[in-house]
């Protein structure tokens, strides 16, 4: 039998002692396996045999017996944790995105319906709340200014130049900007925009209003006006 | 010699017939049972053990490399099981317990001669209790090498180490037996 008492490995220490405690290893006496453990180790094998492969992958796994009925319950309450958290992630998300362009809509109507209203006050407000996001959306910077040019009260005209003021650089601005201008027939609306574009345009926004000036698109008198501020400018 | 090498019965048991692994738990149940039972000092873990020990190999066969024995791939796996319990029962192995203590000697079964048993009685109950008291990771080299392997190849293999670890791992717990020794008795072991 290949377990009996074995010489062990080479013992190369020199010491008597060390040697003489390695060689009375050898006599301790040495347990015996009970004999059911052979039985215990048979039947095992036996009923491991008889199954099937797929039923020996079963147990391995941990999918038989009431350990498997268990294995299977963890396994569904597992898939449906993780099912419901990535759907309600993904409905939340979305509901999210949707009460944001809702919020964002209500805002912007709310703007454009106060920069309309009737009463000052109330248009002097959507000029405040429009200024922040006038950039960003054209409607809302046609309606500014709009308040900027024709406004009958001047606290109103002048709180809109100024919220539109700092943002005429921007190309949204801008464009609308010299659009208006060009469609504009009236001197004071156009004096109003072209004093908006030289305060605070960018050089290229200037040169377009040289330009539209040249092309008699600015009343005369605005289009003298126009050159001498340049002229200032430059010099 | 063997007729049918413990490798080709190994590989017979991959190939799908289990009961090729009957032979090679008799050959080598005992000396598994007393290793675990020299780690463990309990019957009834060692019993359980040695059951998780041979049905791995029939699970894992496959798995088996001829680079080293089979002999030594079974210790090894019974290593690797034995420290898992002992791990996952959080038993301190230094601290053996009483009742741990009678269920090993409850098993011992005494093969020597009286007048052996008369000269080094004491000694041998010194030597078990060294052997017992010293840490679990020198007392399993011990006993591997001294009664499962007889080369240090085989040893590491079935340690996880390389030979020359598994050498310096040899030397340093039969320094550590002796010291123990010393310590229990007074004086060295006689010579």
């Amino acid at each position: 039998m290949s377990d009996q008492h074995r010489p062990g490995v080479p013992f190369d220490r020199d010491d008597p002692a060390e040697r003489q405690l390695w060689e009375s290893l050898q006599d301790m006496p040495q347990p015996e396996p009970p004999p059911r453990m052979r039985r215990r180790f048979y039947d095992e094998l036996d009923r491991l045999g008889r199954q099937p492969r797929s039923a020996q992958w079963r147990e391995w796994l941990g999918l038989a017996g009431p350990r498997g009925f268990a294995t299977a319950i963890g396994c569904v309450i597992v898939g449906v944790l993780v099912g419901v958290l990535l759907r309600n992630s993904e409905v939340e998300r979305a509901e999210l995105v949707a009460l944001q362009a809702q919020v964002t809509d209500l805002n912007r109507n709310l703007i454009l319906d106060r920069l309309e209203n009737e009463s000052a006050s109330k248009r002097l407000l959507g000029v405040l709340d429009a200024a922040g996001v006038a950039q960003h959306d054209a409607e809302i910077t046609r309606a500014l200014l709009s308040r900027a040019v024709d406004d009958r009260v001047y606290s109103v005209r002048a709180a809109a130049i100024d919220a539109i003021g700092p943002r005429v650089s921007t190309p949204a601005v801008g464009q609308e900007l010299m659009g208006l201008l060009e469609k504009s027939q009236s001197p004071i609306v156009q004096l109003a925009l072209v004093d908006l574009v030289l305060r605070h345009g960018s050089a290229r926004q200037i040169e377009e209003l040289m330009q539209l000036s040249e092309r008699g698109v600015l009343h005369p008198e605005l289009q003298q006006y126009v050159k001498s501020a340049v002229w200032r400018d430059r010099t | 010699m063997q007729a049918v090498t413990d490798e080709q019965l190994i590989q017979w048991v991959a190939d799908g017939d289990a009961s090729c692994l009957g032979t090679l738990f008799e050959r080598h149940h005992r000396a598994v049972y007393r290793y675990c039972m020299q780690m463990t000092r309990s019957k009834a873990m060692s019993e359980d053990l040695v059951q998780e020990v041979f049905i791995r190999l029939l699970r894992h066969a496959s798995s088996f490399r001829a680079e080293g024995t089979c002999k030594a791939w079974i210790f090894n796996i019974a290593r690797n099981v034995t420290l898992d319990q002992l791990r996952k029962a959080g038993t301190d192995v230094h601290d053996l317990g009483e009742q741990g203590e009678e269920n090993a000697r409850e098993q011992l079964v005494d093969h020597r001669s009286s007048e052996q048993v008369a000269a080094g009685y004491q000694n041998l109950q010194l030597v078990e209790r060294a052997l017992a008291e010293i840490p679990a990771a020198a007392r399993e080299v011990i006993w591997l090498g001294r009664f499962v392997f007889d080369d240090y190849e085989e040893l590491a293999r079935a340690l996880g180490c390389t030979a020359g670890t598994a050498r310096v791992r040899m030397h340093r717990a039969m320094e550590a037996l002796h010291s123990t020794f010393l310590r229990m008795n007074g004086a060295p072991i006689d010579v």
